[in-house]
């Protein structure tokens, strides 16, 4: 069933738009939002691997220099898309879940900003289009920040409106990447570009192309919040809602492999295009584990952390082989559940003692056993503690870059799993096992219990990947050996 | 000719709205910007996106920057 | 006859450079977002000079038109197409941002991004 290709975007895209629109129906639109999230994790299931090319305009051969051209904007939908959109989807049906259990009154915009994100990243990940990927990473950002700002910590629309500024600084350049791609090789389908810069159409050395190389690189760095992009990287997520934040740092995780797969499809040709992204990698696991080991508040500790975490990813994409991409791929897929764990898990923690700092806090396993453990399993799988799915993917990284002869590389992966470990066991300590403060407050106080729902699944989903990670990882190792 | 002279403009109008005190005349310079790029599109052989330029850039955003000035303050500093 | 494409380049890379300057160095955030508005217009400037053809016609197939004679003629109209969505993208975002200005223009009285966009740790003085 391919026709279902595009619903996976046009889905979340009607129910936002629809959301808004009737939001004054308070009991329609929690039906309605719930029914859509359901909805959600089921299409990508449901749908069959293959092309969609938008209005039916099927790829033209032109016989003379033998070469393909795609007229329309496709989608491609592959193990790889199913697994990511179906993990997005997942998230989106729990934060969702979430919200709609935690208010009595629901706000149609906020929902409307939530489906809306999963939309863009959706298409983000579907697209062969580099400029459609570009439409939608705008979108996405948009999305951003009205999730931030719609949250009611303080500070939030300063962190909004400085989120806001860089990225119309990044965005720009980005789509001035595209335009020298664009001027190189007359198309905007990666496909078309990829051909062309593999059958020596392009000068690959010119300076164009480097040129549009470090554009689309600088947008790339600030969808992924990797260095410089960093502190506002962490500081949206402590400014949105637990549960906003959870789906947040899964949407940069997606737009963060879905360019960077497109970028490798295009540049994996200049040596200087896995440099750059290891460097900028390596610089991201050091400066996030370091910048989370010096906060107090726990919501900024974990958004350096999900930093940290993303270095891992940009590593095994930046190896350049088989199974270090595939490697790479996994930490991606393991990142976004684990990450949402520990914000939704952080969060009930907020909710139940109106308290962020952790120096104010301890005590806590007596009073949240369920939501201390299930914290627990989260953060050792976060950094990396057998059998858990994050120790899986990290064992693949440090294998992969031993393969590819740095060992200087994966000594480095391995130190900054501890560093990881080192971070959240302190903050645990002084959370849940410290003697109790004498003037927290923590009586009559109750975890919602669509916290705890959305924490087990996506505890069973940790646990499962982590015995079981060939399931995942064969497939993905397959779509790798296809872009290669 | 008229593009080197539309160029002049564009160049000139945005270093004034940038250094202007009264945020107003920035807003209006930025739409006489606009308004300079929209009809160099039409000289580039784009007539459609010359349009959208010219109601955009050349009427909306000035106004969306008016609209803030006045809801703020007029002077900038 | 300058070459008509070389100063539409030279003058989107002059917008580019205003605007950058003034969204890292002006403190003024009505400022900064004028000059976020000045790097989309030269970079969408950019884009359609990439489809400009010297001698060219517009893009529109009129009825009676020779399509080969056409076809090697019109200018290549992808970019535009782009550039019609990157104008509207630039607006609505503009417009997002100028709305979170003014909401903190409320809280602080002042358009300065030293105050406005402070780090949270020195924010304790403006607080009420």
């Amino acid at each position: 069933m391919n026709e279902l290709i595009p619903l996976m975007v046009i889905v979340p895209l009607m129910a936002a738009l629809l959301i808004s629109a009737f939001s004054k129906f308070n009991t329609v639109t929690k039906i309605f939002a719930f029914v859509v999230a359901i909805c959600l994790p089921l299409i990508p299931l449901l749908s069959n691997y293959g092309l969609h090319y938008f209005g039916g305009y099927e790829p033209i051969l032109d016989g003379a220099a033998n070469m393909m051209y795609h007229p329309a904007i496709t989608y491609s939908f592959t193990f790889l898309q199913q697994i990511f959109i179906g993990a997005i989807g997942l998230l989106t049906f729990l934060v969702i879940f979430i919200y709609l259990t935690k208010y009595r009154k629901v706000s149609g915009p906020y929902l409307f900003l939530l489906f809306l994100g999963t939309a863009a990243v959706t298409a983000m990940i579907l697209t062969d289009d580099i400029f459609h990927m570009f439409v939608f990473f705008e979108i996405l950002a948009l999305a951003q920040v009205g999730i931030v700002a719609a949250s009611s910590i303080d500070y939030s629309y300063e962190m909004a409106l400085k989120y806001m500024v860089l990225g119309s600084i990044g965005s720009p350049m980005m789509l001035l990447g595209i335009g020298f791609l664009l001027a190189l090789t007359g198309s905007v389908n990666v496909t078309d570009i990829a051909a062309a810069v593999h059958n020596g159409l392009v000068d690959a050395t010119s300076p164009v192309f480097l040129l549009s190389l470090a554009l689309i690189f600088f947008g790339w760095l600030y969808a992924s919040g990797l260095p410089p992009f960093h502190t506002i990287k962490s500081g949206i997520y402590s400014k949105a809602e637990p549960h906003g934040a959870a789906l947040l740092q899964s949407f940069t995780v997606i737009s963060m492999i879905s360019i960077v797969l497109i970028m490798f499809r295009i540049y994996a040709s200049l040596p200087i295009f896995e440099v750059l992204i290891v460097f900028f990698s390596i610089l991201a696991m050091i400066l996030g584990v370091s910048l989370a080991l010096t906060q107090t508040d726990f919501r900024r500790m974990i958004g350096f952390l999900a930093v940290g975490e993303l270095g891992f990813i940009g590593l095994g994409i930046g190896l350049g082989t088989n199974f270090s991409i595939t490697a790479g791929l996994f930490q991606a897929l393991n990142e976004i559940v684990i990450t949402a764990l520990l914000f939704i898990g952080f969060g009930a923690i907020v909710n139940a003692t109106n308290e962020v700092d952790t120096r104010k806090l301890g005590g806590l396993l007596a009073y949240h056993p369920k939501v201390a453990i299930m914290l627990l399993i989260g953060g050792l799988a976060m950094a990396g503690v057998p059998p858990l799915s994050g120790f899986q993917s990290k064992l693949m990284l440090v294998q992969a870059s031993l393969s590819c002869g740095f060992p200087e590389i994966s000594i480095l992966a391995i130190m900054v799993s501890i560093a990881t470990f080192v971070v959240f066991v302190k903050t645990y300590y002084t959370m849940f096992l410290k003697p109790k403060p004498n003037d927290l407050e923590l009586e009559g106080k109750e975890v919602p219990r669509a916290m705890i729902f959305a924490m087990g699944v996506l505890l069973i989903i940790v646990i499962l990947l982590g015995i079981f990670p060939d399931v995942v990882t064969n497939g993905i190792s397959n779509f790798v050996g296809g872009i290669l | 000719m008229i593009e080197i002279i539309l160029c002049i403009v564009i160049v000139l109008s945005a270093i004034l709205a940038l250094i202007q005190k009264d945020l107003f005349k920035a807003a209006i310079l930025t739409g006489i910007s606009g308004a300079s790029v929209a009809v160099l599109f039409q000289v580039l052989l784009a007539p459609d996106v010359a349009l959208t330029q010219a109601i955009v850039e050349g009427a909306i955003i000035p106004i969306f920057i008016a609209l803030a000035v006045k809801k703020t303050q007029r002077s900038d500093g | 006859m300058a070459d008509v494409q070389l100063v539409i380049l030279l003058t989107s890379v002059a917008l580019v450079v205003i605007g950058l300057y003034s969204a890292i160095f002006i403190d003024n955030i009505i400022k900064k977002i004028i000059g976020i508005s000045f790097i989309e217009e030269g970079v969408n400037l950019f884009i359609v000079a990439i489809g400009y053809k010297a001698g060219g016609v517009v893009p529109i197939l009129m009825p009676g038109m020779d399509t080969s004679w056409f076809a090697t003629n019109a200018a290549y109209p992808l970019p535009f197409g782009l550039v019609l969505t990157s104008i509207v993208i630039g607006a609505s975002t503009l417009a997002v941002m100028l709305a979170l200005v003014m909401v903190l223009y409320r809280r602080y009285g002042t358009l300065s991004t030293k105050v406005m966009l402070a780090d949270t740790s020195k924010r304790e003085e403006y607080d009420e």
